[in-house]
């Protein structure tokens, strides 16, 4: 019963003030499954990437943390193939760190930091976590590649023209336009898209 | 005690001043300036209760490095061991301040003034275009306003070889701002020059000005001059981000859509769409409007009913008719919680310890001792 009264409220917050970089809200009106979108900070190699999260509240929440997974793939030490991240605030006590006075928005500030700053000395994927640890260019190298080939805006949203391409008909005429950098900048979208 | 031999070998212009050698009077050289300085030994010669007297100039210079020389004066044996100590600190102090270093020539601080008398009388527009000088005379702040009525500051950081060389310019500019400099100019020409600059980016500011008036900006919280982003909420927990480049401001923005797809794919679908519809000849905010058929929300306030009431553990304030009744203990503190919150939380873990009907515990927020009773009511 704790768990609706607190999901209320932190949903109204998340909407309302959203961490910066972050965004939250329930899939299909659910109050257990909420997902999330982290956004790559900059100077990281996840960058411009829009990274998706999902979140199982289980039924003693907040007495037990939520369970948070990413579904977009990431290059991390600290995240395994499956999404499963390796975060003390995300276990109880005594191994982890969770209590009720963190939540949702601040977990997942958590695992933005997490991202920005891996913790190779408590790894979840040891090669990653060896490479970041000993080679750090090819690290760099890798996590933006991944960032580039599963999380950017650009690649998803040309997945989505594949699939809506009988209904959307493109115009294939470029109107001549005022201003000189309008049709370079479409040009550029329409190839990105 | 050192032979005076060598004290006058490391410093020859330091002489002692009385037969026993107990004061010793002159001068230390250090990147070829003269500093006057006085050492007063005490009689049994122990260099930690010396006394160093010196020129108001070293005293500035060695202002910030007195925990280290009184540590030295401790460790070393003797004087002529302080006195390398003394000189090493010296050279590294004068490093670090630079405009100790080299006096600015005259000419420098005439033609500084001569410039902020020019800018600071001739004006009917507003006060004074000079907005801060500080003591030593070499940062300088000057304001403009823009046409559209904006206010700005421009900090010069000025070097000695001023008016040879051009001032260092600090601006709150999403773009680069490099002054063109003759050793004629004055910063009348660089006050002329940020007003060109600012004139420029007009455009980019009244559209900046425009998002930030009319939408719900979710980033930045108080956006800066120079900040090119934006995230604009759109409702439904949908935001996008907008990256405008200052140069052309009514051009399309780099847009990154953040929510859940449901919501997002029509967006981006439209804005892919209506992109060929894109006027650079009307305001970046109409155009997102127009592009992506929808009105930006205004800010929405979330009723801040008194959070500082309400449970830490359910974030409410009732609970099955149950008000918290539990506060912590340390008054910096003093979160409230509910009885029964608290006492699910505490039972669940290793580390509280019961007794009869008491709970020794933590408090979730603070971490300080708690103790909870668990009243007569089976639990």
């Amino acid at each position: 019963m704790q768990r609706a009264s607190r999901l209320k409220r932190e949903l109204a917050l998340l909407s309302t003030e959203p961490p910066p970089g972050i965004t939250c809200w329930q899939n299909e009106n659910q109050l257990d499954d909420l997902r999330a979108q982290i956004l790559g900070s900059a100077d990281t190699p996840y960058e411009k990437g829009i990274f998706n999260l999902e979140i199982v509240v289980p039924e003693r929440y907040p007495f037990e943390p939520p369970k948070i997974r990413f579904l977009t793939p990431i290059y991390h030490p600290n995240i395994d193939s499956a999404g499963r991240i390796c975060l003390d605030v995300l276990k109880l006590p005594p191994k982890g760190a969770w209590r009720p006075s963190l939540n949702i928005s601040t977990l997942l500030t958590s695992v933005q930091l997490l991202m920005a700053e891996p913790n190779p000395d408590d790894p979840l994927m040891a090669d990653i976590s060896s490479e970041y640890k000993y080679n750090k260019q090819l690290f760099l190298i890798n996590a933006k590649e991944w960032t580039k080939k599963y999380a950017s805006q650009q690649k998803r949203a040309s997945e989505e023209e594949r699939n809506q391409s009988e209904t959307s008909t493109k115009e294939s005429i470029p109107q001549k336009r005022k201003g000189s950098n309008i049709n370079k900048k479409e040009k550029k979208s329409r190839l990105d898209s | 005690m050192a032979a005076p031999g060598a004290v006058l070998r490391q410093c020859p212009l330091l002489l002692p001043q009385n037969r026993e050698g107990t004061v010793y009077e002159g001068f230390l050289t250090a990147q070829g300036r003269d500093f006057h300085i006085r050492i007063l030994l005490p009689t049994d010669f122990q260099l930690k209760n010396a006394r160093i007297e010196c020129s108001w100039h070293l005293k500035k210079i060695l202002h910030g490095y007195q925990h280290i020389l009184k540590q030295r004066l401790h460790s070393c044996p003797d004087l002529v061991s302080f006195l390398v100590e003394l000189k090493t600190i010296m050279e590294i102090a004068l490093k670090n301040t630079p405009e100790l270093h080299i006096p600015r020539p005259p000419e420098y601080y005439s033609c500084l003034v001569r410039d902020i008398e020019i800018l600071g009388w001739n004006n009917f527009l507003f006060s004074s275009r000079v907005a801060y000088v500080d003591t030593g005379l070499s940062t300088v702040k000057l304001k403009a306003e823009d046409s559209c009525g904006r206010q700005h500051l421009i900090t010069l950081k000025l070097n000695a070889k001023y008016p040879t060389e051009p001032p260092d310019c600090l601006v709150d500019f999403p773009v680069q701002f490099a002054v063109s400099w003759m050793p004629q100019n004055s910063l009348v020409d660089i006050h002329n020059q940020f007003l060109a600059a600012l004139e420029s980016l007009k455009e980019f500011w009244d559209a900046m000005d425009e998002i930030d008036g009319n939408t719900w900006v979710l980033e930045p919280e108080n956006p800066t001059r120079s900040a090119t982003t934006r995230r604009i909420a759109i409702g439904n927990n949908v935001s996008v981000n907008i990256e405008v480049d200052p140069r052309h401001p009514n051009m399309l923005p780099e847009c990154y859509f953040l929510g859940a797809d449901h919501v997002v794919n029509p967006l981006r679908i439209k804005l892919n769409n209506n992109m060929h519809l894109w006027d650079p000849e009307i305001s970046l905010l109409q155009n997102l409007k127009d592009i992506l058929e929808i009105d930006f929300p205004s800010r929405a306030v979330l009723e801040k009913s008194d959070f500082t009431k309400d449970c830490g553990i359910c974030y409410a304030y009732r609970l099955d008719g149950t008000i918290p009744d539990q506060v912590c203990d340390d008054p910096r503190c003093g979160q409230p919680f509910h009885q029964a919150c608290l006492y699910e939380w505490l039972q669940g873990l290793p580390s509280s310890r019961q007794s009869f009907n008491v709970i020794f515990g933590e408090c979730p927020y603070c971490n300080k001792p708690l103790t909870l009773k668990t009243s007569m009511k089976k639990l």
